[in-house]
């Protein structure tokens, strides 16, 4: 829009521009959705089931933010299953075998779980290492961990105060899911309102002409990869309290959940596009589908079929889209 | 940049000492057994009816109870008798509609779908709910033996409304907040195979208890290769509850009446029938010469370790012994690479789950009750406070195996 144009046109442009987007689009798949899915089942549609829901996407939630961040620079993470399932079992032994108090427990765990995404980050910025390959290594090296420390056992029975984060309510909403929406607003506000979030862009878009450009390459990048490590181990703890125990193969498989999640957002596996808003819906939409075909009696294999063309789907969806805005 | 790079490896170096030295540091208990308390059977070979004649000890015992505790006077000794034998320890459904005799629908949420063992449980279900002809039963589960995705399916199925859920735990504490959610919805809950903790469901149909197949097991081993024999062991992972169980009672019993036998490894090799097949191989390769017998402990495990043992042209020099369904080691028994195999009727299993739900629902099986009717298999026992035992395992050889078909 040039400064001629008068305001009215401007604001129609914008709303045009808003209704042509990414998201408005998977909105509008999304609302068709529970539409078909709650005429199905009369308890798909209800509080409960969806506060319920709620609960079970908060984890893959919380890890999609950095995921998206990390995808639209171009990279990928593979190994946030591994420190998720890392963190969970830490927490537990820094608890029972190193007798560290609880609340201590969780830091020190999360910390550690921080330092493993910095360790993936330090790698591929100092060494040069491709990120696929980089966290493909730490995706076994973080789960060997994870079972070597756990020897195979589990630790359980928890203070009571523990599962309030897992199980426990605020407001009358689960409280992970408080977490979850104010993590993904300070991410949001990070990507489109803050050079830091330019940066990742141009990182995707070009990332030779962003260093020339004189940009901190590799500190963004480095950030980004330890927050990716900081939000699994997040995701860990809030699983432990929610299932009120640890295993050293929890969230086994998790990295392509949460990869499927911000692809059905939008975000762009070659980088350089994306938003946490597309993400976001993308995490509720295949939560929703999930539970709805369930509820609807569709059985448990049928389900990752539906899932599977959905995400197919959406990248078609992308792809017309893009070209669209290229003409 | 070099000088990062040392910064880099030594941050590394430090973090896996860090985290190798717990695991390095050894313990009384043999890689992927768990720790609870072991309760090993008395040695010997006769140990099947042996078990028996304790259970009907116990039954006898139990009669005994119930007939005391019809005078008044008694009801205070079987109080605590009941104490004394652990009481019912399951939980409750609560305010459940009354629907004794009426039609019920249940779903079951097993493990996994997609493998022999589980296609055997869910026959076994459809026989009963055939036999009973007032239930239907659905079975309904992820495809991979995934924790938090049980989860989500039983929840479901919470919400969608059931009478009843029966389920086979993928992890016997992640499952119990969803389980004691439905019975606080009225749903009941029993489970088979894979227990949870108690207070989180009715009932448990067990299988078989894990001391007989640990018995079992090293009798079948120390049979074929004698009592100073060296083997390997393939599981599923460590961590998985029955398995882990099983070995800790293996490791139990050989101490108690094998001390000769020579413990080589566990390996781990998920339920995944190429990798069983590649860990055993392994093992046969590490110990060459020095491995007399493989222990499969999943139904994948064992015949991917017999297919193993004979592509490595060591059939008769390593005896196989494991659980395993019949169908899939017919050719390793018929060909005489394998002389036992270890496990109960999964198909009774089932059957056997859905005739305890029934009786819950109709109000037959109560914290009270010693024993329940449970149609072709006749009568079963209460065992551990709130589980009913199957009976005792069962051997399958070159001379029934071909009876079978599951």
């Amino acid at each position: 829009m040039t400064a001629l144009s008068s305001p009215e046109s401007n604001i129609g442009a914008r709303v045009r521009a808003f209704l042509l987007s990414q998201e408005s689009i998977l909105l509008l798949i999304m609302l068709a959705a529970v539409l078909i899915l709650s005429t199905q089942n009369s308890r798909f549609l209800t509080v409960d089931n969806l506060l319920g829901q709620g609960r079970f996407l908060a984890e893959i939630g919380l890890i999609a933010l950095p995921m998206t961040f990390i995808i639209i620079t171009g990279g990928i993470d593979l190994s946030v299953g591994s420190i998720f399932g890392l963190t969970a079992v830490l927490l537990g032994y820094f608890w029972r075998n190193l007798g560290v108090p609880l609340e201590f427990a969780v830091v020190l765990a999360i910390a550690c779980g921080t330092f493993a995404g910095f360790v993936n980050g330090l790698f591929i910025v100092r060494v040069g290492i491709s990120p696929l390959i980089m966290t493909l290594a730490t995706l076994a090296l973080y789960r060997g961990l994870a079972s070597g420390i756990s020897q195979g056992r589990s630790v359980s029975n928890y203070p009571e105060w523990f599962y309030q984060m897992g199980q426990g309510n605020f407001a009358g909403v689960p409280t992970q899911l408080w977490i979850l929406l104010i993590a993904a607003i300070i991410s949001g506000i990070v990507l489109t309102r803050t050079t830091f979030g330019r940066t990742l862009y141009a990182i995707g878009n070009n990332e030779l002409a962003t260093r020339f450009s004189g940009l901190p390459v590799n500190r963004v990048k480095l950030l980004i990869y330890t927050f990716s490590g900081f939000m699994s181990a997040l995701a860990g703890y809030v699983f432990v309290s929610r299932v009120t125990t640890t295993r050293s193969d929890m969230g086994t498989g998790l990295e392509l959940d949460v990869i499927a999640a911000v692809v059905v957002g939008g975000t762009s596996i070659f980088g350089g596009r994306g938003s946490i808003l597309g993400t976001m819906i993308g995490v509720v939409l295949i939560q929703l589908l999930k539970n709805g075909l369930a509820l609807t009696g569709v059985t448990g294999d049928s389900t990752i079929v539906v899932i599977g063309i959905v995400l197919i789907v959406a990248v078609l969806v992308n792809d017309f889209i893009q070209s669209r805005r290229g003409v | 940049m070099s000088k990062k790079m040392f910064l880099v490896i030594t941050v590394l170096v430090a973090m896996l000492a860090l985290f190798i030295s717990p695991a390095i540091a050894q313990e009384d208990r043999w890689d992927g057994a768990d720790d609870l308390e072991v309760n090993p059977l008395e040695c010997g070979m006769a140990g099947m009816e042996m078990d028996a004649t304790a259970e009907a000890d116990m039954m006898a015992t139990e009669e005994m109870d119930a007939e005391m505790a019809a005078t008044e006077e008694a009801m205070a000794t079987e109080e605590m008798d009941g104490e004394m034998m652990g009481g019912y320890d399951g939980g409750q459904a609560v305010n459940a509609p009354d629907l004794a005799g009426q039609p019920i629908t249940l779903v079951d949420v097993p493990k996994l779908v997609g493998i022999g063992y589980f296609n055997a449980t869910s026959l076994g279900m459809q026989q009963a709910a055939e036999e009973l002809g007032n239930v239907t039963v659905t079975t309904d589960a992820p495809t991979e033996a995934n924790i938090d995705e049980q989860i989500t399916f039983i929840d479901n199925y919470i919400t969608q409304g059931v009478n009843g859920i029966l389920f086979a735990a993928n992890d016997p504490v992640a499952i119990a907040p969803v389980l004691r959610r439905a019975l606080e919805q009225g749903i009941h809950v029993v489970g088979y195979d894979a227990n949870s903790e108690p207070d989180a469901r009715e009932w448990f149909v067990n299988q078989a208890e894990f001391n007989g197949i640990a018995k079992s097991m090293i009798d079948s081993l120390v049979a074929e290769k004698g009592e100073d024999a060296s083997f390997g062991i393939v599981t599923s992972t460590f961590t998985t509850p029955n398995q882990a169980r099983w070995i800790a009672e293996m490791w139990a019993y050989a101490s108690q009446c094998y001390p000769e036998l020579t413990w080589l490894e566990t390996v781990e090799a998920q339920e995944d029938a190429v990798l069983s097949f590649n860990q055993a191989t392994t093992l046969l390769n590490k110990y060459a010469g020095d491995i007399d017998g493989l222990f499969g402990m999943t139904s994948v495990a064992t015949p991917s370790s017999a297919d193993a043992v004979t592509q490595a042209g060591l059939c008769g020099e390593v005896a196989v012994v494991g659980l395993a369904t019949p169908n899939a080691m017919k050719p390793y028994v018929n060909d005489g690479c394998v002389q036992s195999v270890v496990l109960w009727n999964p198909i009774d299993l089932g059957y056997a789950a859905v005739y305890v739900m029934r009786a819950v629902v109709d109000g037959e099986l109560t914290p009270e009750s010693t024993s329940v009717m449970a149609g072709r298999l006749g009568e079963l026992q209460v065992v551990n406070g709130s589980e009913i035992l199957l009976g005792a395992p069962f051997i399958f050889n070159a001379e029934n195996i071909n009876d079978f078909d599951f």
